[in-house]
């Protein structure tokens, strides 16, 4: 490809695109704007250049567009033309024809609004998780907001009433407090102490909350026989947000609590839903006096939909099924595809902008 | 980036269709600032009602954390019941707007998506206008576990038949990734085991060097290599298994011996040969033109006198006595035929290249040869290297030339010597993964003991029983400076400043006018110390501003937060952060109150200073 060829096409390239070329290859390249990001491009040594060339055109799966700056009225106002798309669909991952019609955004919409209250009634897996905790150490891994407090809650309860201490940790100063006030209103502020790096508030109290960093800091002091506070009779770790394990900073101070957790009290971690939940088990299971079990689950108690928002205020169902479905075989809704081919063709270049 | 769509327009459309409260995620804390600003003469205010439940619950707030009082936010969220919630914020502000939410006060807040985890409220719906995500100045897509993450706060149990997640354009979107990222199963996690100065120190204080290994092999990164290790044994066995289709040979290490064998006789035909590369015909004969060996040329017989190479082509050349005496020159390839003849000649270093005696004797043998003699067969190796008399000096060096097994070894050594590497090759992979990270560790201590914080007996000196006290990040400078006597006569804000400039790792520009010779003088210093360490310890950052800002706070214990702020561009967020972690330092460097009691009273005297106003809201 000639450079002027290359810099045509380059033009007619969204932003983000132009990125996702520039990644790895132009240093700082997020800091550029197209004209720059196009100029840094086209200088690049000859075999990235191929490189990108190569992937230009798998960004472009038809013959190059016609338009050119010459012509640029067409693109220019694609509001006059909304139903025409003028180029093709982006490219979305459709593994399968879809049979099925899609759903209309008025089926999408259906079926908003409130629950009237229900009296409180613990599911299955959070039963199980509680009652396994007292002989095992257990791993929660279920989707966000499916309730996995509760567990930590009713296992908290059942530590106390065999008097024996527990300690919650949480990877944020800011979870800490919120879950300070939480645990204080169920248990009484009394019950409750909270550990810092550089404050101790209530530090006698049963449920002790704490960063893991803190609760790390701890178990090297138990290690080395000098702590001042007492841990044979601590019956209970939780480890909230546990998926923090895979932080590329922090994930090793999770390793070596639970490395270091004594034997004698049990783990609860608490985690968003994570690839490979069973191998974690296996790990923990391997190191400690007891196995550890795995409860995991992937439906959501509150189903979800998604939805896509077009600029002009057009809303379109975001796949072609009313429910996300899970696994690799989703199709986008053809109006979405439609309607973000439009937005692609809008904000082509500076020139096209409105 | 803003998204493509006016948040004004897009509240409008959410509220329309009861898709509220929503939170909205964007790339930056000034795109969600704006989207906030741009509500301001907007008619979309929501009812009165509402706004004094905002205001109600807001004052609650207040009575518990009075730094949000006179937040310059507070009448946007009143009047059209929208906030901002980000890491520039200080966290009694967050806490308020989680709070206001948890209530149902709020219809929309726009947030960053920077810490998923820290966003820890739903809704009804969630809003996205991005699939990628600047991290560590670079734009990267995000994970399907961080989408999820994101997505996952729509829908709230007990409150919501159903959750959305709408997805809106902005420069940074690509539908794609975002489909794949609701859709597919989430990434595993990989084990991020690293070994620290202090882990180090903490480990060898409670066990001794002979039990560290068992301890690092309880980690999880272990866990997964093992499992890594174990597909590469399964491998291993295969490639043993295969080895041991070949049986027995007359040499324990067949592979290796007939290895070193050929290698010997490259090396060796290659010596003669130096760079010629002689057709093979031509090197097979050229073994026996030595002097007095008779040969066929142009039909007749003729005695070679001596063999060497042309000047210019470096092809192999003979002197060739031919009958009557005649002394000729030819290119080995005239030679038709090697004859089963050699006559004793004795050599001579110029022409005719022997002694005249010898030539005579020649010259008479010659004379007397009938017209047919015994040609010699000569076997021509197409690898050129199975040279005859090659293999004869190498007999004795090397069984190989006469052992029974030779046929079948030379058959199967190129298959079996590619087995044998791959073998050699899993075996020390398998053998670096099983000891890898003791292998680390083992560096760490090096380095520990170089410095004297182990003993060659990798015990604890004096030092590195309070060194392992300072368990953050930078341990390794910070124990230094304490050492090399830095701090000795310090004041709590100096100490102060400088600590927060070894804790702050953002590079997110700002700028703070007050910097003071003292400051400026001892960062300098901590700079080259840092700079001296960087083989064993990536330096701090060292900013001025930021080590300024701490300085000034505890230098001027009467400065009101506002004023501070004021005094800076930084984000009200991230001076509490800073601050926050320059008191968790400063409380390490307490810690060693046992040894260094004066440098823990400047601690702690910075500490009490430290802690006023907005910093002792919150634990
Ligand atoms: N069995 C149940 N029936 C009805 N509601 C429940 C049940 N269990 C929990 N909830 C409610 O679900 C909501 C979400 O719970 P929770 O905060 O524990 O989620 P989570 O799993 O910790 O999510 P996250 O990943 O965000 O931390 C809470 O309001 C809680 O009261
Ligand atoms: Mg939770």
């Amino acid at each position: 490809m000639t450079n002027d060829a290359l810099a045509k096409h380059l033009t007619g390239l969204p932003v983000r695109l132009l990125h996702r070329l520039a990644k790895n290859r132009v240093h700082r390249h997020f800091r550029m704007g197209k004209t720059r990001l196009i100029q840094s491009l086209l200088s690049l040594p000859p075999e990235q250049r191929s490189e990108i060339e190569t992937t230009l055109t798998s960004f472009l799966p038809e013959p190059p567009r016609p338009s050119k700056p010459s012509k640029p009225d067409r693109a220019a106002k694609p509001n006059l033309q909304p139903d025409a798309p003028s180029r093709p669909a982006p490219p979305s991952r459709q593994h399968q024809v879809p049979t099925e019609a899609a759903i209309s955004t008025q089926a999408l919409l259906e079926g908003i609004g409130v629950p009237p209250p229900q009296p409180f009634k613990p599911d299955d897996w959070q039963r199980e998780a509680i009652n396994c905790l007292a002989t095992n150490d257990v791993i929660l891994s279920v989707p966000t907001g499916s309730g996995k407090t509760y567990v930590a809650i009713e296992a908290m309860r059942r530590a106390i009433e065999a008097e024996r201490t527990v300690i919650y940790t949480s990877p944020l100063k800011a979870l800490s407090n919120t879950k300070l006030t939480e645990f204080s209103q169920l248990f009484g502020a009394d019950q409750v102490g909270i550990l810092t790096g550089d404050r101790r508030d209530n530090p006698q109290a049963p449920i002790l909350i704490m960063t893991t960093e803190i609760l790390r800091n701890l178990l090297y002091d138990a290690a080395s026989g000098e702590i001042d506070m007492r841990l044979d009779t601590l019956g209970l770790i939780i480890l909230d947000e546990s998926q923090f394990l895979a932080d590329a900073e922090r994930g090793v101070v999770w390793e070596e609590t639970i490395i270091f957790a004594p034997a004698q009290s049990r783990l609860l971690l608490l985690s968003a839903s994570i690839g490979n939940p069973e191998e974690v088990a296996a790990w923990i299971g391997s190191i400690r006096s007891t196995s550890c079990h795995l409860i995991q689950h992937r439906k959501r108690s509150v189903p979800l939909r998604a939805a896509y928002l077009d600029p002009s205020g057009k809303l379109a169902p975001f796949f072609r099924t009313r429910d996300i479905a899970s696994g690799k075989d989703f199709a986008l809704h053809p109006e979405t595809k439609r309607l973000f081919a439009n937005y692609e063709d809008r904000t082509l270049g500076p020139r096209y902008r409105r | 980036m803003p998204p493509a769509i006016h948040p004004v327009d897009l509240l409008r459309v959410l509220r329309h269709q009861r898709l509220t409260p929503a939170i909205v995620f964007l790339t930056s804390r000034r795109a969600c600032d704006e989207a906030i600003g741009s509500f301001e003469h907007r008619q979309l205010p929501i009812p009165p009602t509402r706004s004094t439940a905002i205001t109600d619950v807001l004052d609650h707030m207040i009575a518990e954390y009075p730094s949000i009082a006179g937040h310059p936010l507070i009448p946007t969220v009143q009047q059209y019941g929208v906030a901002a919630h980000h890491a520039g914020h200080l966290p009694s502000w967050k806490i308020a707007v989680e709070e206001l939410m948890r209530q149902g006060c709020l219809d929309a807040v726009f947030a960053t998506t920077t810490l998923a985890a820290g966003v820890d409220f739903p809704a009804r719906t969630v809003v996205m206008t991005q699939s990628s995500v600047r991290k560590n100045r670079n734009i990267m897509e995000l994970t399907v576990n961080e989408i999820q993450q994101l997505a996952g706060r729509g829908g709230r149990r007990g409150k919501d038949y159903v959750g959305f997640v709408v997805v809106t354009p902005s420069p940074y979107i690509d539908l794609g990734p975002i489909a794949n990222g609701l859709t597919n199963h989430p990434e595993p996690i990989d084990s991020q085991f690293v070994v620290s100065y202090p882990m180090v120190l903490n480990l060898l204080k409670a066990h001794s060097i002979d039990h560290i290994q068992p301890i690092l092999e309880k980690s999880f990164a272990q866990f997964q290599l093992n499992q890594r290790a174990d597909a590469y044994e399964t491998k291993l066995d295969d490639v043993e298994t295969q080895l041991e289709t070949y049986g027995r040979r007359e040499c324990a290490d067949w592979i290796a011996q007939w290895q070193s064998f050929s290698l010997a006789k490259k090396r060796r035909s290659h010596h003669r040969r130096k760079t010629q590369h002689d057709p093979p015909e031509i090197s097979a004969q050229l073994a026996f033109l030595t002097p007095g060996r008779t040969v066929e040329l142009s039909k007749a017989h003729a005695i070679v006198l001596r063999q060497y190479r042309s000047r210019g082509q470096g092809a192999p050349m003979l002197t060739v006595m031919r009958s009557g005496g005649r002394i000729i020159e030819y290119p080995a390839s005239a030679v038709t035929a090697v004859i089963d003849e050699v006559i004793d000649l004795t050599e001579a270093r110029r022409f005719p290249w022997c002694t005249p005696q010898s030539l005579n004797h020649a010259i008479e043998t010659l004379e007397q040869f009938p017209a047919r003699l015994r040609r010699l067969p000569i076997r021509v190796d197409q690898d050129g290297a199975d040279n005859p008399v090659l293999t004869e000096t190498l007999k004795d060096e090397f069984p190989c030339p006469t052992c029974p097994s030779r046929p079948a070894c030379q058959k199967d050594h190129p298959q079996a010597l590619k087995l044998r590497q791959e073998e050699h090759r899993l075996t020390k992979t398998i053998h670096a993964m099983r000891t890898e990270l003791w292998h680390r560790f083992q560096q760490h201590v090096e380095v520990l003991q170089k410095f004297g914080y182990l003993t060659p007996a990798c015990q604890l000196t004096s030092e590195g029983d309070w060194a392992r006290l300072i368990r953050i990040n930078h341990s390794l400078l910070i124990t230094e400076l304490i050492r090399m006597g830095a701090f000795e006569g310090i004041t709590a804000s100096l100490l102060a400043g400088v600590l927060a400039s070894i804790a702050h790792d953002d590079d997110r520009p700002a700028s703070f006018p007050g910097r003071h010779p003292a400051l400026t003088s001892t960062l300098g210093q901590v700079r080259k110390i840092a700079h001296s360490l960087s083989a064993y310890e990536e330096p701090p950052l060292l900013r001025w501003d930021v080590a300024a800002i701490a300085d000034r706070w505890i230098a001027e214990p009467t400065l009101p937060w506002n004023e501070l702020i004021r005094s800076t561009t930084m984000a009200e967020g991230d001076v509490y952060r800073l601050l926050a972690r320059t008191l968790e330092y400063l409380s390490q460097v307490y810690g060693l109150k046992a040894t260094h009691p004066g440098l823990a009273g400047v601690a702690r005297d910075a500490m009490d200073l430290m802690r006023r106003d907005v910093l002792q809201e919150l634990p």
